[in-house]
Order: C-alpha cells, then sequence, then structure tokens
C-alpha cells in the first residue's frame, strides 16, 4: 500500500502574523461627544456606530430591561422623522442596522455605501437630540420586547441559563439583574421613565462616535462637527454604578429545572476583574486554551476522549465592571451531569496547577492572532473593536496594543490567572436539568 | 434644541463595488480550479466543492454524507483527529468539512503565511481520511446525542418536518442528519463508499483566492491536487426523485412542552439554473427583511412575534421557499393567516417598480456584504460552480438583479410563489389545532414523540 511518509505537524509562529494597526482620527466635541474615524477605502460602504454608555446595568431600580427596551423606541422616530426612518436610510439603499444593549453600553449601528454617510450621521445626531415616544408606540415596542423575551428566553432550550447565571453569582451588583429584564417590570415602565431615560443618558457627553470604512476623514469631521456639534449638553452629571459586589467566600450551586431540556446542562460563572484590569489578556488567553478549537483542553477532553459532553466551552466576559469567566458544558446523550462537570473540573485542576507548555500557548497565539485578523476584514468588525475598547477600558489605542499583550502572556501567567480565579469558593454553579415528570404532571 | 438643518442631506453619487475577475482552468485530472486574486488583506482561502451530498444516499441511509464529510477531519492515514486538529489551530486556520444536499464542501482559510499548510491540510483529509472505526462510532454517537438538541427546537424541527411535506420521498425529503435509526445502522464500509465513490476530481471544483496571485493560486492547486486520480467505477447518474406536485396543506406536530409554536410556509419552487432566479431572488426580497412585508405584518402592524424571516433556496433540483415565525401557541392560527395572505398579496397587491427600488437594494448591498470578506468572495465563487452558472453571472449580479422588473417579479410570484404553499406547525396543538382546522381542510396532527422523519409521510 502506498503511503504517505508520516510529517512533522505544520505549525507557524503568532508573530509570523501581520497585524497592520488600526490608524484613526480621535477627536471630542466641545458638547463632549468623542467621535474616532477609520479611513479604509477598500471597499465603497461605510459602518457607523453610536455607543452610549448606558446599559443593563444602569436600568432604574424596579425597571430591569430598561434600557434595552429603550434602544428599541430609538427606532420610533423623531420630531422630524417617521417610525422606521433608519430602515429607510439603510436596508432602502442597500445596508442595514441594528442595535444592541450590553450589561454597559447600548450601541446603534448601520452598514451603508459610503456615498449615504452623512445621511446617517444627521439621523444619529436627530435622534440624539430629540427623541419623540408617544404611549401608542411605546405600548407597542414593549410587547416586542416582551416578545423577545419569550422568543430568547422561554422559548428557547436553555434560554434561561444566562439569566440565572448573572442572577445567582452577583449578590450585590446590579449585573445580577441581566439585560433582558423581567416581564413584571417591563409592564411597569411609563412614558415618563422614557423622558427621564433619555434626558440622563442620551447627551453627547455620554456619546462615543466611531465611523470606519470609505470616508475622508477631515470632511467627515466636518460633518460631525455640522450635526452633533449644536447639540446641548446637560449640566447634571451623569449616574454612575459604583455598586462593589463583595468578595465571593462559598461555592453556590443553583439547580433549575425547565420543560423541553433535552441534555442536561452546567454553567460555572467566576468572579473575574474589570476589561481593564492587567489580568484581562491572561484570562483571554486562558479562554482559547480551554474552550476554542478542537484541539482545545475541553473539547479534546471532555468532547472527544471521554466523550461525556456534546459541546463544552469557556468565556471570560470581560466588562466595564468585574465579569464573569464562564466554564459551560453540555451532556452527552446518557450521561450523567455530574460525571461531565467531574471531567470539568479535572481540567481547571490541570490548568491551576501546572503551566501550559510552549508548543500549547505558541498555537492558542496565532489563534487569537489570525481571529484578530479576520475580525478586521469588515469595517463594522473594526468599529465595534474600538467601540468595545473606549467603553469598557477607556482608551481606543488599547486595540493596537491587544496582540502584544496577547503575545506576552507565558503559559505561567495562564496556570496564575486560573488559580487566582477559577477556585471552588469563587465559583457559582447553574445546573440545568429537565423537568421531572412529576413536576410536569402538576404543571 | 436640535442638530442643525431639520432636512436631511442628500446622497452624493456612489462609488461601485467591484468583484476580483475569477480565472478558470481545468487540471489534468478533471479538478475544475477557479482562482482570484485580492491582495489588500493576508489571507488566502479555498473551498473544495464535491458535486455530491445527502441528495445521493439512499432513504435508509439518511445521514450518510454528512457522517462522511464530519469524518474527512477525524484522521488520514497520515495523520489521527487530535493532529489535524492541532495542526489547524497551531496554524490559526479554519478547516471545515460540511454536506449539504447537493454538494459536499471542505473549505480551508488562513492568514497569508500559514495557507499553503492548510491547504494541504485539505488535501490530506479529501484524499486519505482513514475512517478509523473508532472514529465512526464516535462521530455516529455524537450526532445522535446532537439529534437530540434538534428535536427540543420547534424551528429546526419545523424545517425536517418541512422537507418531509415538500419532498415526501424525493432526495431533499429526508433529514440531511439523518434520524438515530438510520444512523444507528451506518458501517464504516458503507462511509468509505461514499468518499472512495464521490470525491473525485473529476466531479469536483476547487475555488482558491485571496493574498495570492492567480499563477500562485493555480500552482499551489496543481502542486497539491494534482496527482488526485479519479476511480475507474463510473459516478452515475445525478440523483433526480419525482417531487409531488405541491399541494395546501398543513401539518402539526404537538410539543406541548414547546415554549412557543414555530410556523413555516412554504413551496418548492426553483432550480438554481432557472431564468427565473432573479425574479424569484426579488419576489422573496419583497416579503424578507425587517421591511419587507412579511416582518411588517407579523410583527410591526401586529406584534405576533420578535421577527419573521423568508428564504430561497434554489437547488440542483427545484428547492425550496420558506417562510418562518414563532409565535405564542395561542395566536398561531391567526399568524398562520396572516402569512399565507402574505405571500398571497405578492400577486393580489404586486409590488410596483417604485417600491422594487428599496427592495432589490437590500439584495444588492447583502451581495456586497457578503463578498467583503475572501471566505465570501469564495462562497459566492463556489455556489455558482456548484450549480453550472457561468461565472460570469457573479460579476454581472447587481445588474441582474436591478433589470428585474415588477411584471417579472407578479408573474413569477403569481406562479411559482403564491399557490399551494404548505404550512407546518410545531408547538402545543392544544392551544390552536382546532381553529387551523376551521380555516383548513387538510390537517394532519402527529404527536411529537410519534414523528418519524425516517419516513416519507413522516409516520405519526
Amino acid at each position: 500500500m502506498k503511503r504517505k511518509p508520516v510529517t512533522a505537524l505544520p505549525t507557524i509562529s503568532a508573530s509570523a502574523i501581520g497585524v497592520a494597526p488600526i490608524r484613526y482620527a480621535d477627536h471630542t466635541l466641545p458638547n463632549g461627544l468623542r467621535a474616532i474615524l477609520v479611513a479604509d477605502r477598500r471597499v465603497p460602504s461605510v459602518a457607523i456606530n453610536v455607543a452610549y454608555r448606558v446599559g443593563g446595568k444602569d436600568d432604574p431600580p424596579g425597571r430591569s430591561g430598561f434600557a434595552h427596551l429603550f434602544e428599541h423606541l430609538m427606532f420610533k422616530g423623531t420630531s422630524r422623522t417617521a417610525p422606521e426612518t433608519m430602515d429607510r436610510l439603510t436596508e432602502d439603499v442597500g445596508g442595514y442596522n441594528n442595535a444592541f444593549t450590553s450589561e454597559d453600553i447600548t450601541n446603534y449601528y448601520e452598514v451603508v455605501p459610503s456615498n449615504h454617510l452623512e445621511r446617517l450621521l444627521w439621523a444619529e445626531a436627530d435622534r440624539l437630540a430629540s427623541l419623540t415616544v408617544n404611549e401608542a408606540n411605546f405600548a407597542t415596542e414593549r410587547d416586542v420586547v416582551i416578545g423577545e423575551y419569550d422568543q430568547r428566553v422561554l422559548a428557547e432550550p436553555y434560554g434561561m441559563l444566562d439569566e440565572l447565571v448573572n442572577r445567582e453569582a452577583y449578590a450585590v451588583h446590579p449585573y445580577r439583574r441581566g439585560v433582558i429584564g423581567s416581564p413584571a417590570e417591563l409592564n411597569a415602565a411609563s412614558l415618563d421613565d422614557v423622558v427621564a431615560f433619555h434626558a440622563t443618558y442620551y447627551r453627547p457627553d455620554n456619546a462615543v462616535l466611531v465611523v470606519a470604512g470609505d470616508l475622508d476623514p477631515d470632511e467627515t469631521m466636518a460633518m460631525i462637527e455640522r450635526w452633533f456639534g449644536p447639540i446641548p449638553t446637560p449640566s447634571g452629571a451623569i449616574p454612575r454604578v459604583h455598586a462593589i459586589e463583595p468578595p465571593q467566600t462559598a461555592e453556590r450551586t443553583y439547580e433549575y429545572r425547565a420543560a423541553n431540556v433535552p441534555l442536561a446542562a452546567a454553567e460555572e460563572a467566576y468572579h473575574i476583574p474589570e476589561a481593564a484590569h492587567p489580568d484581562a489578556a491572561a484570562l483571554d488567553v486562558l479562554e482559547t486554551l480551554l474552550g476554542s478549537g478542537r484541539s482545545s483542553r475541553f473539547y479534546t477532553s471532555l468532547v472527544y476522549d471521554k466523550q461525556v459532553a456534546t459541546n463544552a466551552y469557556a468565556a471570560a466576559d470581560l466588562r466595564e465592571q468585574p465579569g464573569l469567566f464562564g466554564v459551560r458544558v453540555t451532556c452527552a446523550r446518557g450521561v450523567a451531569l455530574a460525571d461531565a462537570r467531574a471531567a470539568l473540573e479535572q481540567e481547571l485542576e490541570r490548568v491551576r496547577t501546572e503551566p501550559p507548555d510552549e508548543l500549547e500557548m505558541e498555537r492558542v497565539r496565532t489563534q487569537i492572532a489570525s481571529s484578530v485578523v479576520r475580525s478586521r476584514q469588515t469595517h463594522s468588525g473594526v468599529a465595534l473593536e474600538l467601540v468595545r475598547a473606549i467603553t469598557e477600558r477607556g482608551d481606543p489605542e488599547l486595540v493596537n496594543g491587544d496582540l502584544t499583550r496577547y503575545l506576552a502572556v507565558t503559559g505561567d501567567d495562564v496556570m496564575r490567572v486560573a488559580r487566582t480565579y477559577l477556585r471552588p469558593e469563587n465559583r457559582t454553579a447553574v445546573e440545568y436539568l429537565p423537568a421531572l415528570p412529576q413536576a410536569q404532571d402538576e404543571q | 434644541m436640535n442638530g442643525g438643518s431639520s432636512t436631511i442631506p442628500v446622497a452624493g453619487p456612489p462609488r461601485d463595488a467591484t468583484l476580483p475577475a475569477p480565472v478558470e482552468r481545468v487540471l489534468d485530472n478533471g479538478l475544475r480550479v477557479v482562482a482570484f486574486s485580492l491582495r489588500n488583506l493576508p489571507l488566502v482561502a479555498a473551498q473544495l466543492v464535491v458535486g455530491c451530498g445527502g441528495a445521493a444516499e439512499r432513504e435508509d441511509e439518511a445521514g450518510l454524507a454528512a457522517l462522511v464529510a464530519a469524518l474527512l477531519t477525524q484522521g488520514t492515514t497520515t495523520h489521527g483527529a487530535m493532529e489535524i486538529a492541532a495542526a489547524t489551530d497551531a496554524l490559526g486556520a479554519r478547516l471545515v468539512a460540511a454536506s449539504g444536499y447537493d454538494a459536499s464542501i471542505v473549505s480551508a482559510s488562513a492568514t497569508t503565511p500559514a495557507f499553503p499548510q492548510v491547504f494541504a491540510l485539505l488535501e490530506d483529509v479529501v484524499r486519505r481520511p482513514a475512517f478509523a472505526p473508532h472514529e465512526v462510532d464516535r462521530v455516529r454517537t455524537k450526532s445522535i446525542s446532537d439529534l437530540a438538541l434538534t428535536y427540543a427546537s420547534p424551528t429546526a424541527l419545523a424545517r425536517n418536518v418541512a422537507h418531509r411535506v415538500a419532498y415526501g420521498g424525493a432526495p431533499y425529503g429526508h433529514p440531511l442528519a439523518g434520524t438515530a435509526q438510520t444512523l444507528a445502522a451506518l458501517t464504516r464500509e458503507r462511509v468509505a463508499w461514499f468518499h472512495e465513490r464521490f470525491y473525485r476530481p473529476d466531479d469536483a471544483a476547487l475555488v482558491i483566492g485571496g493574498d495570492l496571485e492567480i499563477d500562485e493560486a493555480f500552482a499551489l492547486a496543481q502542486r497539491v491536487l494534482g496527482s488526485w486520480r479519479a476511480p475507474a467505477a463510473s459516478i452515475g447518474e445525478r440523483p433526480h426523485g419525482e417531487i409531488p406536485p405541491p399541494r395546501s396543506r398543513v401539518v402539526i406536530v404537538d410539543k406541548p412542552d414547546a415554549g412557543r409554536t414555530a410556523l413555516l410556509a412554504g413551496r418548492v419552487t426553483i432550480e438554481r439554473r432557472s431564468p427565473d432566479y432573479y425574479p424569484a431572488t426579488v419576489a422573496t426580497a419583497v416579503l424578507s427583511g425587517y421591511s419587507g412585508r412579511l416582518n411588517q405584518e407579523i410583527r410591526v402592524k401586529r406584534g405576533l412575534s420578535y421577527g419573521a424571516g423568508v428564504s430561497l433556496a434554489a437547488r440542483r433540483q427545484r428547492g425550496t421557499f420558506f417562510s418562518t415565525t414563532l409565535v405564542d401557541h395561542t395566536r398561531a392560527a391567526e399568524a398562520t393567516a396572516v402569512t399565507l395572505a402574505t405571500i398571497r398579496s405578492l400577486a393580489e397587491s404586486p409590488a410596483s417598480d417604485d417600491d422594487l427600488v428599496t427592495r432589490k437594494a437590500t439584495v444588492t448591498g447583502a451581495f456586497f456584504r457578503a463578498i467583503e470578506t475572501i471566505d465570501g468572495i469564495a462562497g459566492a465563487l463556489a455556489e455558482h460552480v456548484l450549480y453550472d452558472v457561468p461565472l460570469a453571472e457573479v460579476g454581472d449580479y447587481t445588474h441582474r438583479v436591478l433589470d428585474v422588473d415588477a411584471q417579472a417579479v407578479r408573474a413569477f410570484a403569481a406562479d411559482g410563489l403564491v399557490p399551494d404553499n404548505f404550512v407546518v406547525l410545531v408547538g402545543d396543538a392544544s392551544k390552536f389545532a382546532d381553529e387551523v382546522k376551521r380555516a383548513h381542510d387538510d390537517v394532519r396532527v402527529i404527536p411529537h414523540d410519534r414523528l418519524d422523519l425516517g419516513s416519507p409521510t413522516l409516520g405519526g
């Protein structure tokens, strides 16, 4: 039988991957609006992002889910524009628009052919300056958001898991409320809440505007000054969350049973520091080492070797304020959750007690460097990277230092952060199990 | 308080987006190679399109093509599964094999310095998969395990049921992922047979491009895949089953524990090579998207759901037109009526040429976004190659879409999308089945635990 000679496995050094720095103009208007512009004329489109520093953690008391509900209302028109104007300006010319609300920010974004850039800058300035909401579209949109809750949280298998993890892992910090909120508190919201919220958080000095793509920086900065410049900044201070989550001292376990859970699953969440913390890079590397790709430790051990899991992954959920490192496992058919979690714990114990060797570290660095190159293919990818650097870590220039920081992470650093943060007493486990037969009968 | 003038600025002249021109050659072994060069980012991608997929498998072997594709990266005669995984990750590359109804596609992409090495891995997994018995067992067991997740999701299940309703026992009817029964019966021998028979250079095409010159791409293809030889046995006839005529009917899968009801209305429609492809694409765009008619009726006007989607999957044989949404059980009958009426509106209150300007923009805009990445360009070319559509059409895509007029859309929709839609509902039937039965003559209810996707008639 003809056989190809066994060759050495291919590899490449992470430092061989060329990642060009992102060059940008950075200008803060007198009213406090910060504008970042990236000129990249490969493709004749532009990505516009307007991020407000207000998210789920800033929801008013008794109004969980409000920041996200408010995001929806920003599409309902102004004194000068009809509802769904953003769709007319984007979808109708071949672009798109959307928004997301995270724990920390509300980010509105559009991608359009570059000759439409100024129209979108006008429209973003317009809805910052003069949002108009009436009872009718407020009520409709609240139903849409509750529909989103039903669809994403109630209807999806495992849909409640993220909500439970936040709620159980945080005792004090408002991150415990998550972003989508609860239908009861959404129903309690009023039009007065909407007006107050817009006045409090939607102001130029609480916004970051990032535009990336086929643009001329000087012309674009002039457009931004023309449309955003006249918007006044209110004098009051912007309320900020100052809650400090006390250190967790004992493991917490929460068992949740639901209908339509085909395979038992669990997430373990460990408290970690904020995104700007020096350990953040090592935590990102730890995430990749444990859970990204088929050579990752979780896939190799839990899915491939032991076959106790149908999937298993890790996520360093780094936020503006101290976040969570989550590890999640979904059992293979017929496997008890305790067995899958024991296999998971073995992998965590291994990374706590021995540093990964240089070969594995270099593989992880190459994975990370390559994913940076891929995500920078699109204008929207570049714009979002800048938005996150500014809002979560306070400095756009960090995007040009991240790769260096990742490449500098050593195996000892990875072991140290695993040992520091992935401790059992710092852990909240949510076990997600099928409903018991008798419980189903009672429903 | 305002942001300046009350009038919106006008748009300037557009800049045209251009696609790098693909160049084509056929290697001596029959492998068709399509290369493109785009040197503005350090990435290269390749897609090897093998012209047979799930449509080529027998009913009682549903899932075979998918199992073969999944096993390619799980070990060759030279490298074990974990070695391939480690090498791919060490290159920061992607190496993925997957199977659809019409084709099996192995794709590789990486940064420029790493690409030649991942391309060599692609060659290894395509030509020398080991299909080791323990890997066959492991992947088959995992596939059966993953089916539990599909069956729990009303939306995923509705799609599988819809294929059966549309095609019955014809080649696109059975589930690509197989069923627990068919997967359990598949052997290593059948896996090896499928690979030997269908993975061959004379029924495959390679799309390769990105940060390299066209000549380099051809040289690389020749060096790495030039010695690949077709087996002596003929590939045989392409699978071609009789597709049942469209029929207006409702199939309900009763799943009382579902959180919401998945609603899918659809129809068998056109082949990818049909001259109606562009009118069909524009007709679909009239319904789809946030501002499309369906989402306007379902979400914006009635708040029936968070969203509704419409898709056209034109294939080698006639493919599908599906509209999908997820609604509260108690409103499933209302949403069904709204969906069917909205599809009918394509013929009854057709879009004007003016209406079409914006809907066509959604199509061309989505196309330009798809080709913003190297993988996206490779994917667009691969689709044209797979369906024998002239490559010149890729560069001409925008014009062909813009040339579609209201008359063409109405004429196509009246004949090819509107009549005889079927409906699939997966949810708590006790909350809507009676109401649905009052509105439709042909309604069938199948309990979730008696549904058999392995049967052309769905069991029950």
